[in-house]
């Protein structure tokens, strides 16, 4: 019954990882299904052992990868067949941006931050949060983006200064501001503290984008003399 | 969209199938060779054994065995064959007393790896 186990065990081990890999969020997966991501990494190590080791039959990696395959088979057709399964298995796409700015609450479903989306947004060629109307995590873990038909600055790279309420003091000390510009501007768009806002970048021209948690955002000049970067 | 669900069922069925053959051929060969193990036990404990009729049950078990490692990892299998090969040197010399006990755990050994490799809740998990 080595077979029948080696098939139960690795289907037990294939529903467990799903499970971790969908709990993980969209971070861990590239450009697959989360399916499809388990097996590029399961079918390696299954493969691999009984090649290597000679004093494990060669059925047990044949019978392990063929319970992958079924399961794989079975989850594409599913997956395929549309309806609320494929939402279960793959996930969900999430607008992480919309049209107030960035959705906390969906990049914390996802297990992202906004270093990942800005990360992501630069990758796309997008420098500047406000440089898309909407910014969609695909279930791939892919970032897709509509841009803004004319985005009314100059583009420039911006630095994050404050991402989920913590100010980077690298990034703040760059922008050289006078003391209490900042705590003016805060308080200028109606926010308190530091801790309130989700993410404030400044690119080298002195446009901002700041966005306090579940506000609108809001984007203007510093006035700076000169461009700093 | 058929191509992948006959694909899948196909495995499945060479999963299930190869699963019952190579249960009942792993089941056959051990219980074959747990008995001729007991037959040689009683030999031994009636002291009325000699070198050939170890020897030929440990030929018995290198013949069945060369399957046996397409389904159970060798390092099973070689436990067997060691147990056996030292009986074998025990009964040539007469010590049957010790002899007695190397038989007995082949022939623990037979069935615990008869029951290692069943289907059962323990195995899985």
């Amino acid at each position: 019954m080595t077979m029948a186990i080696n098939f139960i065990r690795a289907s037990i081990i294939y529903v467990f990882l799903l499970l971790i890999i969908r709990l993980m969020g969209k971070r861990q997966i590239g450009e697959m299904q989360p399916f499809e991501f388990i097996v590029t990494i399961v079918i390696a190590d299954l493969v691999c052992i009984p090649m290597s080791d000679v004093s494990i039959p060669l059925l047990y990696g044949v019978s392990a990868t063929l319970a992958v395959f079924i399961i794989h088979q079975f989850l594409t057709l599913l997956d395929k067949a549309g309806n609320g399964f494929k939402g279960v298995l793959s996930g969900k796409p999430s607008v992480v941006i919309n049209k107030n700015g960035v959705d906390f609450n969906e990049l914390k479903k996802n297990n992202l931050d906004v270093s990942d989306l800005i990360e992501n947004m630069r990758i796309l060629g997008y420098f500047s949060l406000d440089s898309v109307c909407y910014a969609i995590y695909e279930a791939n873990g892919n970032l897709s983006a509509v841009e803004k038909e004319n985005p009314d600055f100059e583009p420039n790279v911006p630095y994050a200064i404050i991402k989920h309420g913590k100010l980077d003091k690298n990034n703040y000390l760059r922008l050289d501001l006078e003391e209490g510009r900042l705590n003016s501007l805060l308080n200028e768009n109606g926010i308190k503290s530091v801790k309130d806002v989700g993410v404030f970048t400044v690119d080298g021209n002195g446009r901002y984008y700041l966005q306090a948690y579940k506000k609108p955002y809001v984007t203007g000049y510093l006035g700076f003399k000169e461009k700093k970067w | 969209m058929v191509k992948a669900l006959i694909s899948a069922l196909l495995a499945l069925a060479i999963i299930v199938t190869g699963s019952a053959l190579e249960t009942f051929y792993v089941q056959k060969t051990l219980s074959e060779i747990n008995v001729e193990l007991t037959a040689l036990y009683s030999k031994v404990e009636s002291e009325t054994a000699t070198e050939e009729s170890v020897s030929n049950v440990k030929e018995q078990w290198f013949k069945k065995k060369e399957m046996l490692h397409s389904f159970i990892p060798h390092n099973e299998i070689k436990e067997v064959d060691l147990w056996i090969s030292e009986t074998e040197t025990l009964v040539k010399n007469k010590e049957y007393k010790d002899a007695l006990s190397k038989i007995n755990v082949c022939i623990q050994l037979t069935e615990q790896i008869s029951k290692t490799f069943s289907l059962r809740i323990e195995n899985i998990l």
